[in-house]
């Protein structure tokens, strides 16, 4: 965050238009059709920095329900790094690598891919966690602003998602009770058996 | 039977109860006098059997009625797709999915092809069914329902009463296209449920959307009757419009000397051969319908004879064919039968793999029709001479024989077990048969088995490449 950055809006606005390769379903085992990997590998290669084999390998997801939303968002991200302003900064690989992989993948358990590019308050967080992430900060703000901001963006929706999770974890609760409640062999007339 | 005008004081403590909890006012929500009546007759007969359990309809008023309901569109409704399309309902029903459902909201954003969805397997449901109860559903209306577990994941599967009162239209639309309309009500008996196993969950009840025509749940193992001659007696004073149950129980039921006919016999559970099938419409002198079910989502199909395979009977069902690595197989070709949409509000099916084989014929204007289905993963076995057989090649090859019931295992060392159920069956022309498909010098045990624990994995093998 010690150095300036774009201005903010041209990030944002660049998110709002991904184009449609971007947002297509990561390719995982036989399904999907854009192999993320290649992507990652491209950008890197575009903004001036080297991947071992190696450093692509987590980008090609083992499991489509553990792995494709965290590689669509590693696309999403993809397609604001490859902004000219990324190809003019040009940050190193060692930067990059986490913020398109573990970053990419905490953010994912946050919300789906989708809503950053749709929801303004997510693209502005994806915005500003890629600035951070890679040492700067949007243009016209101080470091004491830019931090404010994305904590507030990332605290509220850190303390929706906990509320959700918390939410969803008392209902599975109590569907498994009241299911072994009810743990007769059958509890309501069929016709006929399985 | 008919037990209307004959009123007789209820004595369903007879019974042990199973649950101190719950009562006959939550089993039978609208139970009238006829009802009362119908299951005082079903307990109280000289000649019934032990009922071990007790169970209910549980459906309220308003769920009687949205059974009627459910029942009525179902009966209007068209099944199916236009080829090479999807079903106009299916966008709407993964966008609820993706909204409602926690196990598919967690998948992140909704793909745009449907075919990029990632597909789930019965170890999805069995690790923890909660997760694929919409957020909607009332957990207060909830029932369960266990499954076997013959595929090594047992399971308790959230469903609601009306869900279960519902097979009676899929029932209903699959003996319409046998010419059977069910007419039975007040003071009749709608069904039995036949089951022939040591032991058996056993009940009476009432359908309250048939006007509380008897429903019986019956296991015909002599260990259940005070007399087995009494099953016949029995069954004959019940005089049930129709009967469910599996091959077995129905190769046990044929051996009953019953003087009344019902108008259709429904199987479940397993495959129906069709030698059997003919044996017992000839028996019986009515339709034997071969159901295609499952607790995950029901009735999904009825073989029909006139189209050579499993006609699709759900109007909400999505069903493709995949190969093993999930993708669409070409029209025509066999895969894995995969499950979309159902009418279990508590278990919304995307992509569900079933685990049976079949290829899917797609007709405009026409249902559509599962061909050569087959239950389990395919298996195959080695012949003497190193080829590989799949095991449809086997189901194929014993089909002339009026088997109930059999399973085929091979050993590492390649020799094969046969165990069978099945009456005038010729073993040495059925092990002429597995000689002729594995070599005459390939060692083969072949041997009856009565199959009481009931459901088995039909062919199994200890060959590593079995499984292709």
């Amino acid at each position: 965050m010690e150095r300036e950055g774009p201005v903010l809006e041209t990030l944002t606005r660049r998110l709002a238009e991904t184009p449609e390769d971007f947002l297509a379903e990561p390719r995982i085992g036989a399904a999907g059709r854009v192999r993320t990997a290649a992507v990652v590998g491209d950008l890197l290669r575009a903004l001036g920095a080297a991947a071992t084999p190696g450093d692509l390998q987590r980008f090609s997801g083992a499991d489509a329900r553990a792995d494709r939303n965290r590689l669509s968002v590693t696309l999403v991200l993809c397609w604001l790094l490859a902004d000219e302003w990324f190809v003019r900064a040009a940050p190193p690989a060692g930067l990059l690598l986490p913020l398109l992989g573990a970053q990419a993948a905490e953010l994912a358990d946050q919300s789906p891919a989708g809503k950053f590019v749709t929801d303004p308050d997510r693209r502005e967080e994806l915005a500003r966690v890629a600035l951070t992430r890679l040492g700067y900060r949007p243009a016209g703000e101080t470091k004491a602003q830019a931090q404010d901001r994305l904590t507030t963006l990332s605290s509220a929706e850190r303390a929706r998602v906990l509320r959700a999770a918390r939410a969803a974890e008392q209902r599975a609760r109590e569907i498994r009770e009241a299911l072994i409640k009810k743990a007769a062999e059958e509890s309501a007339d069929k016709w006929g058996r399985e | 039977m008919s037990v209307d005008g004959n009123p007789a004081a209820l004595h369903l403590d007879r019974l042990a109860p199973d649950d101190g909890e719950i009562t006959d006012a939550d089993r039978y929500p609208t139970l009238t006098e006829h009802g009362r009546r119908m299951l005082d007759f079903l307990l109280q007969h000289p000649h019934a059997p032990l009922y071990r359990n007790r169970s209910g309809n549980r459906l309220t008023a308003e769920e009687v009625e949205q059974v009627r309901a459910f029942e009525r569109e179902v009966q209007s409704a068209a099944a199916g797709w236009r080829p090479g399309e999807t079903p106009p309902w299916l966008d709407g029903f993964v966008d609820r999915c993706f909204a409602e459902t926690p196990f598919y909201r967690r998948y992140g954003t909704r793909p745009r092809d449907f075919t990029d969805l990632p597909t789930i397997s019965r170890a999805d449901l069995g690790r923890d069914v909660a997760a694929f109860v919409p957020d909607g559903v009332p957990t207060e209306r909830l029932i369960n329902f266990r499954t076997s577990g013959t595929t090594g994941h047992p399971m308790l599967l959230a469903s609601l009463p009306p869900v279960a009162a519902s097979y009676l239209a899929f029932y209903k639309r699959a003996l319409r296209r046998f010419g059977v309309e069910l007419t039975h009500g007040r003071g009749e008996v709608g069904v039995v449920l036949v089951g022939c196993q040591r032991t058996c969950f056993t009940y009476v009840s009432v359908t309250p959307a048939m006007d509380e025509s008897g429903l019986a749940k019956i296991n015909l193992h002599p260990n259940d009757w005070r007399d087995p001659a009494d099953r016949a007696r029995y069954l004959d004073a019940l005089g049930p419009e129709i009967y469910t149950g599996d091959p077995l129980s129905f190769a046990a039921l044929a051996e009953l000397p019953l003087a009344t006919r019902p108008r259709a016999l429904i199987s479940t559970s397993m495959a129906l051969q069709p030698p059997l099938r003919a044996r017992l419409e000839e028996r019986f002198g009515c339709p034997v319908l071969d159901l295609y079910s499952m607790n995950e989502a029901g009735p999904v199909a009825v073989f029909d004879p006139a189209e050579d395979g499993h006609v699709l009977l759900q109007h909400r069902m999505y069903v493709e064919i995949l190969d093993d690595a999930g993708r669409p197989v070409p029209p025509g070709e066999r895969g894995e039968v995969t499950l979309t949409g159902g009418f279990n509000p508590c278990l919304p099916l995307l992509r569900y793999r079933t685990g049976d084989q079949a290829a899917l014929r797609v007709v405009a204007g026409r249902e559509p029709v599962l061909l050569g289905l087959e239950g389990r993963p395919p298996v195959r076995f080695r012949t003497a001479r190193g080829e590989w057989l799949n095991n449809i090649e086997v189901t194929h090859a014993l089909r002339p024989f009026a088997l109930a019931q059999w399973t085929l295992h091979q050993s590492a060392d390649g020799a094969l077990r046969f165990r069978f159920r099945g009456d005038a069956v010729r073993v040495d022309a059925i092990a002429d048969t597995l000689r002729g498909m594995f070599g005459a010098d390939r060692p083969i045990d072949i041997g009856e088995d009565d199959f009481e624990e009931g459901k088995v994995v039909q062919y199994t093998s200890d060959l590593p490449e079995a499984r292709p």
